[in-house]
């Protein structure tokens, strides 16, 4: 019954085919931040954060597959519940990734599934510690990944819903053990497990955006939207997330197909 | 369609359900005391070894300031509890730090004289002496060099250090004085003591914690000191020290009990062989405490401080005279 009233919804809207093509998006976005990071302290840490994001989809009319580079960039600033304590968190992650493409219901529903590639630096630095007050963040890891768009018109104009969901699989990070110090590692050479493999049991990051574009013109089109980062790990006896939820806003570019962007 | 459909929104719930958090407790006199108690219970590195010199032992601890960090108690009373708690562990490197008050264990050296006097010092350096590398020197009337290093935490340089060494090139003998250094850098420490070794030195070992257990360190790690490439001190030396060298000037001395041309003059260290790591509490009070044990070269602890090869106190004689007992005791020692 279910899929009868989903099947009606996409054929009763009026038609409009859009043929899939490459894009580039620039968006910038505003929300909160949630940090834990039981090696620095067990309080947990909240506030603003601020994100860059930067999109690029490579699509070819005869393909099946098609390609996605991201690059996101965050900041934040936290306090802990009493206001007394500050940590400050930057992050940089790359995303490349591959997909097939499946098109429905007459090209308006695009749906892609594939992985995607992350490489993730970053850091927190807890500005009231004194000794050890920084932890690093290194990680590689492979994520399965989908997006889903259903083109549409509304009041005479083209809109476009996007869907990007990306799960955890398996990685690897790295991470001081429980007590050892960064004077450890990088002073004296230690090495004790701090290359870590991970799996979306022990790192279970998630990452989804949803977004809607206004076609503005032929070559431009407005987005708004959310993403949700949700960097977690549990590993080494110590346990970490990074929550980023950001109201999204940003510019995107269509290239016809037979223009790389 | 629908198994895409449901898979689709079955992975971020399970990856959901997979959230990594971390117990909180309340912003109340009880809820502040068992995050503390919590904190220093799984990451402090001393538990065992201050068991077998005093009997220390958290648990029976925890039942005694329960009782005393009673839901009615204002923040004073509450921090006064909990440094009380804190001042269990006889660790200088155990602090608990609030908007009114730093709690404060110090009986490591407030219980001791202090072997030191600036006023007495200031008849030695006088009022000409150079400022270099965080360190006072000056040649000494039997050219003997003296130069004293009052923190770690003021950074070596090596062409400062290279400096001082040329300045003191023809002295018959060095005194460092490190008395009051509290610590600060340990890279400032070991930079200062590669310059009086010849070839690499095992030093000591270093230790961290793997796990919450109050015996989950993981395996020595050995600490050597490599000779420096700059210049080198080939001469006596002695190390003046007192109750009040701590932390990472503690480590200096354990670094240099093991050169041979070096010998240890004055009192007994403090201590503090932990690297101290920071944490908070529900209030937004913050606590310091020892997180990484480090040993001396045969394994043993140096937490309640390092022994010197000559024990000397300042007497009140040569207070009067206006003589540092210390200083005069080490002239003699490179003078032979």
């Amino acid at each position: 019954m279910k899929y009868k009233f989903l099947l009606l919804f996409f054929t009763l809207v009026p038609l409009c085919v859009v043929a899939q093509e490459s894009t580039s998006a620039n968006i910038i976005g505003v929300g909160s931040s949630r940090i834990l990071d039981t090696y620095i302290n067990q309080e947990k840490f909240s506030g603003i954060g601020f994100t860059y994001l930067y999109i690029k989809e490579r699509a070819k009319e005869d393909k099946r597959w098609n390609s996605v580079i991201e690059h996101e960039l965050d900041i934040s600033s936290t306090k802990d519940r009493s206001k007394d304590n500050q940590m400050i968190e930057g992050d940089y992650n790359l995303y490349w990734g591959r997909y097939r493409h499946w098109r429905l219901f007459a090209d308006r529903l695009l749906l892609q599934a594939g992985g995607l590639a992350n490489a993730n630096l970053g850091f927190l630095y807890d500005m009231t510690a004194s000794n050890n007050p920084a932890q690093a963040r290194l990680s590689l890891n492979l994520m399965p990944a989908a997006i889903a768009t259903y083109h549409f018109p509304l009041f005479g104009k083209q809109f476009a819903l996007r869907y990007e969901l990306n799960v955890p699989l398996v990685g690897v990070m790295f991470s001081p053990n429980y007590g050892q110090s960064y004077y450890e590692i990088f002073n004296r050479g230690n090495y004790d497990h701090n290359i870590v493999p991970t799996t979306f049991i022990s790192a279970p990051t998630f990452r989804q955006m949803l977004s809607i574009d206004w076609r503005t013109s032929e070559r431009w089109s407005l987005r708004i939207g959310y993403l949700g980062n949700y960097q977690q790990a549990e590993v080494n006896n110590l346990k970490q997330h990074v929550y980023a939820h950001r109201v999204m806003i940003g510019i995107v570019r269509h290239f016809p197909n037979s223009h790389r962007p | 369609m629908r198994k895409l459909l449901a898979i689709w929104f079955l992975i971020p719930l399970l990856t959901f359900s997979a959230c990594v958090n971390e117990e909180e407790f309340p912003d109340t006199s009880q809820g502040n005391f068992e995050a503390l108690w919590k904190i220093i219970d799984e990451h402090y590195c001393f538990f065992d070894y201050k068991q077998h010199e005093y009997g220390l032992d958290w648990n029976a601890i925890y039942n005694i300031y329960k009782v005393r960090a009673r839901e009615e108690a204002n923040k004073y009373q509450l921090f006064e509890v909990l440094t009380d708690m804190l001042a269990e562990l006889r660790d200088g490197h155990v602090n608990l730090y609030s908007s009114f008050d730093n709690g404060r264990y110090w009986s490591w050296h407030e219980d001791y004289p202090t072997n030191f006097s600036d006023t007495l010092q200031r008849r030695y350096l006088d009022t000409d002496y150079r400022i270099a590398s965080g360190m006072r020197y000056r040649i000494l009337d039997d050219n003997i060099g003296y130069a004293y290093y009052g923190s770690f935490t003021n950074p070596v340089s090596d062409s400062g250090l290279n400096e001082i060494l040329r300045y003191f090139a023809f002295c018959n003998g060095l005194i460092i004085d490190i008395r009051e250094n509290g610590g600060g850098d340990l890279t400032n420490a070991e930079k200062l003591a590669a310059r009086f070794c010849n070839e690499k030195t095992l030093v000591g070992y270093l230790q961290h914690k793997t796990g919450k257990g109050h015996n989950d360190f993981s395996d020595l790690e050995p600490q050597y000191i490599e000779p420096s490439s700059n210049l080198r001190w080939q001469k006596k030396i002695v190390v003046l020290t007192n109750r009040g060298v701590f932390s990472a000037a503690n480590d200096f001395v354990k670094y240099m009990k093991c050169f041979p041309r070096v010998k240890i003059v004055g009192d007994q260290t403090g201590g503090g062989a932990g690297m101290p790591y920071t944490n908070s509490l529900p209030n937004g009070w913050t606590v310091r405490f020892s997180a990484c044990p480090s040993y001396d070269k045969d394994r043993q602890q140096v937490e309640f401080g390092i022994k010197p090869d000559y024990f000397v106190s300042q007497t009140d004689d040569d207070f009067r005279q206006g003589k540092d007992s210390l200083i005069e005791f080490a002239r003699k020692l490179l003078a032979e």
